[in-house]
């Protein structure tokens, strides 16, 4: 909406709108996606909670399921990053009347990333060398980067 | 990009009429996806019947080419040859419809996308191969600005502006062939 609102002043803001677009139907599909893995991996580990001990095809399914299950919150955190690094983009450079718009829509990218990561490390669970833990920290400090920049002005 | 690939329509099928096949491959490769888009988005055809049409499509326009009247109209008539296939293979085919549900879907908005889309691709093609590999990053491949700024080792805080003014030329490309395909036809 800031990028639109800016096309007058701004020789990139059609551009910038359509990446904002572009982001908004990501992050539409990736929390549908986000839901059906987590409710995946929810029912098997369900059924390991119920079954017996040592059935070691489901504890690998269980595994995948769960991998999946934090694959897709890494996304949302990296998209969160984008969204800020986006709306902080447009804040500074965009129509200033909405610049307050621009600081607030970075920080609710900031808040996604910082979920997204915090599910990434909860379906991760033991994995503390797992590279892609630093994957989901990087664009949670990226997101809080990007909004604290614009927040303190 | 190979050197046939740089070519026009026109030309390409001026040199189809020497017989040269390379020439004829090349049209084929630029108007498959094309083709096989308006067989299963405009028209709605299975898999199987949309490569029917697809074969039928090219052999007829491979032995009528000599019909063509003008060089640089090959992608409406080839659009115009497939049209007519997909409904023949709608009314002849298992799949009755009434005439006027094939009426609505000749000029269905799923068409429409189909041949902006084809525009669209035909004006991403003119534009520096810089621009062409990080709008396909961003827009077709989903990568974050993270992912494009370590393959491509260029800043972070600097894609989003690139994206933006690639996608500026390709405004401009659009607007520059629209502008040409309404003085040519006025």
């Amino acid at each position: 909406m800031v990028a639109r609102s800016s096309r007058d002043s701004w020789d990139e803001a059609a551009g910038v709108a359509a990446q904002a677009q572009a982001i908004s139907d990501r992050a539409v599909k990736l929390a549908q996606t986000d839901e059906k893995a987590w409710a995946d991996a929810l029912a098997v580990l369900r059924e390991a909670e119920a079954g017996s001990d040592g059935d070691a095809r489901r504890d690998f399914r269980l595994e995948q399921k769960l991998e999946r299950a934090a694959a897709v919150p890494l996304e949302i955190a990296a998209l969160g990053a984008d969204a800020a690094t986006l709306a902080t983009l447009v804040g500074e450079r965009g129509d200033g009347t909405y610049r307050g718009d621009a600081s607030a829509a970075a920080a609710l990218a900031a808040g996604g990333a910082r979920a997204a990561a915090h599910l990434v490390r909860v379906n991760l669970g033991m994995g503390a060398e797992d590279p892609r833990l630093a994957r989901a920290h990087a664009s949670e400090q990226a997101a809080n980067d990007a909004a604290a920049r614009m927040l303190e002005h | 990009m190979s050197r046939l690939a740089q070519l026009s329509d026109a030309e390409l099928v001026r040199r189809c009429r020497t017989g040269e096949s390379e020439a004829w491959n090349e049209l084929v490769e630029r108007y498959s996806r094309y083709v096989y888009a308006i067989c299963t988005r405009g028209f709605r055809l299975s898999d199987e019947d949309a490569e029917d049409v697809f074969q039928d499509v090219f052999t007829r326009a491979f032995m009528r080419l000599e019909t063509l009247r003008d060089d640089s109209a090959f992608r409406p008539w080839i659009a115009q040859l497939t049209r007519r296939r997909c409904l023949d293979a709608i009314s002849g085919g298992g799949r009755e419809q009434p005439l006027e549900e094939i009426a609505v879907e000749e000029g269905s908005s799923d068409l429409n996308e189909v041949e902006e889309a084809f525009a669209v691709r035909e004006a991403v093609a003119g534009l520096s191969d810089a621009c062409q590999d990080i709008l396909d990053r961003f827009f077709a491949q989903d990568q974050s600005y993270r992912t494009i700024s370590d393959e491509l080792d260029i800043p972070a805080g600097t894609i989003a502006s690139r994206i933006a003014r690639c996608l500026r030329k390709l405004r401009d490309e659009l607007e520059g062939r629209n502008e040409a395909s309404e003085g040519s036809s006025g």
